[in-house]
């Protein structure tokens, strides 16, 4: 198979998944789309590599990476440091028994606006893990390859991830049933 | 309602949910969280949120289609010939860690090098070429983190620190160990452009001596107990092992038989003999 065949084979099929991964990242659907060139640019030089590899989570892994080097390049700010994971970590989990009545469970009810902006606001980290599970429906095993990170910080971020989602959808909820 | 008995059971219990809802689990991990399920109200409601949220999730997230417009210009990216360019240094291997292969001038500085380490007369544990460009980049990066005021971005001797700060800082988490109770306490972290991309590095103290280990990301790769490699380049010692995800390299002025005893400390850290 020729480097044509390939790239048409392994990168073509699965541009509209790596916009969206873009997409998350970035946040904005037109940066989203450089990124996407960059990156398909990237992946036919590297087309090789696309061999014997799953070529989905090969060329989500090149997006995700030419992302955040765009990231870093253009929205230094936006790369959120912390200095104690620990605390920041625990928040993310502990904040869970305040509102553990079932009658507050809203989440089903929010809307996609309210899921956008909340998923917006997650932590990049908890964020590509989020998306490359709930999104792009990856496996652990692959979204650990795709980010260069072990499988138990898959594991410990996709659960915070979700826990900061159903405190921020939750309280927004209350919010409105409030406001009604 | 039934109180989780501590605070590390009931992340436990989360992270289990998670992966069960996931798919994740083995055989048995399932069972254990259905019995937990079944006897907790708490866990319950867990679940029955997360459910909901995969639920509204599924339903109401869209993704994006790339336009016809972009999707051509996609395409055509095939139609230009290929530059004889390096792969990216981006590219995630998602196949075993391909055997390097090095073009003719590789092989002149490896050449080179090999007749700089035969000169020097030290002896390794295995001693053989490691891709010379990559060594004579750590160790000069180590000789001017040397000259600056502190060889380091972050001073911290604690590995909770140090760890989370390269996380947030490059989204890349290497093992991180103190040493301190072998001799070898942990001094904190910089970032090293290597290979034109940012990686993190440990600076460890011996005395007054600094080492320096540096983490190259290899994705996926899995740890190995593989013997360490050693050379030297300019009178710094550089040894080299795989570790889980990462290439690590250790250099430092230290005599070679203290750093070595060093990598063994660490690799026993992580578990990789």
């Amino acid at each position: 198979m020729d480097d044509r065949q390939l790239f048409s084979e392994a990168v073509l099929p699965h541009i509209d998944a790596a916009l969206s991964l873009a997409r998350w990242i970035t946040s904005d659907r037109a940066d989203a789309e450089d990124v996407l060139q960059e990156a398909c640019i990237r992946a036919f030089r590297a087309i090789a590599s696309a061999r014997n590899a799953d070529a989905r989570a090969w060329l989500l892994a090149i997006v995700r990476n030419t992302a955040m080097t765009w990231i870093a390049k253009n929205r230094p700010k936006t790369v959120v440091t912390t200095d104690d994971e620990a605390t920041f970590e625990r928040a993310g989990l502990g904040m869970v028994e305040q509102q553990a009545s079932p009658e507050e469970l809203l989440i089903e009810k929010a809307d996609a606006e309210q899921l956008h902006s909340a998923i917006a606001a997650l932590p990049l980290q908890y964020r590509e893990v989020l998306v490359l599970r709930e999104i792009e429906e990856l496996s652990y095993q692959e979204i650990s390859k795709v980010l260069s990170i072990p499988m138990g910080t898959v594991m410990s971020r996709l659960a915070r991830a979700r826990n900061l989602l159903i405190q921020r959808i939750g309280m927004a909820g209350k919010g409105k049933a409030g406001a009604a | 309602m039934t109180k989780p008995n501590s605070w590390s059971s009931r992340e436990q219990s989360l992270l289990l949910l998670n992966a069960y809802l996931d798919n994740e689990l083995d055989a048995a991990s399932v069972l254990d969280v259905e019995q937990r399920l079944a006897s907790d109200p708490a866990l319950r409601v867990e679940h029955e949120r997360l459910v909901q949220l995969r639920h509204a999730l599924a339903s109401q997230l869209a993704g994006e289609r790339t336009s016809d417009d972009l999707r051509r210009r996609i395409a055509a990216i095939a139609d230009t010939p290929r530059a004889p360019e390096a792969p990216p240094d981006n590219v995630v291997p998602f196949t075993k860690r391909p055997a390097r292969v090095y073009g003719w001038q590789h092989m002149a500085a490896a050449a080179a090098l090999a007749a700089v380490v035969a000169g020097v007369g030290t002896f390794g544990l295995v001693r053989e070429d490691l891709g010379s460009s990559e060594i004579a980049a750590i160790v000069t990066d180590h000789r001017r983190a040397l000259l600056a005021a502190a060889p380091f971005d972050i001073a911290s001797s604690d590995r909770h620190t140090v760890k989370p700060w390269f996380d947030s800082k490059l989204a890349l988490s290497p093992q991180v160990f103190d040493l301190s109770s072998t001799g070898f306490p942990l001094a904190g972290g910089r970032v090293e452009i290597l290979d034109g991309k940012p990686v993190p590095v440990l600076v460890y103290q011996r005395r007054a001596h600094v080492i320096s280990v540096v983490a190259a990301p290899r994705g996926g790769q899995e740890k190995t107990s593989e013997p360490s490699r050693v050379s030297t380049h300019d009178g710094y010692s550089v040894i080299e092992w795989h570790g889980r995800d990462f290439d690590y390299f250790a250099v430092s002025d230290l005599a070679e038989p203290e750093l070595v005893e060093f990598v063994q400390l660490w690799r026993q850290e992580a578990g990789d003999r």
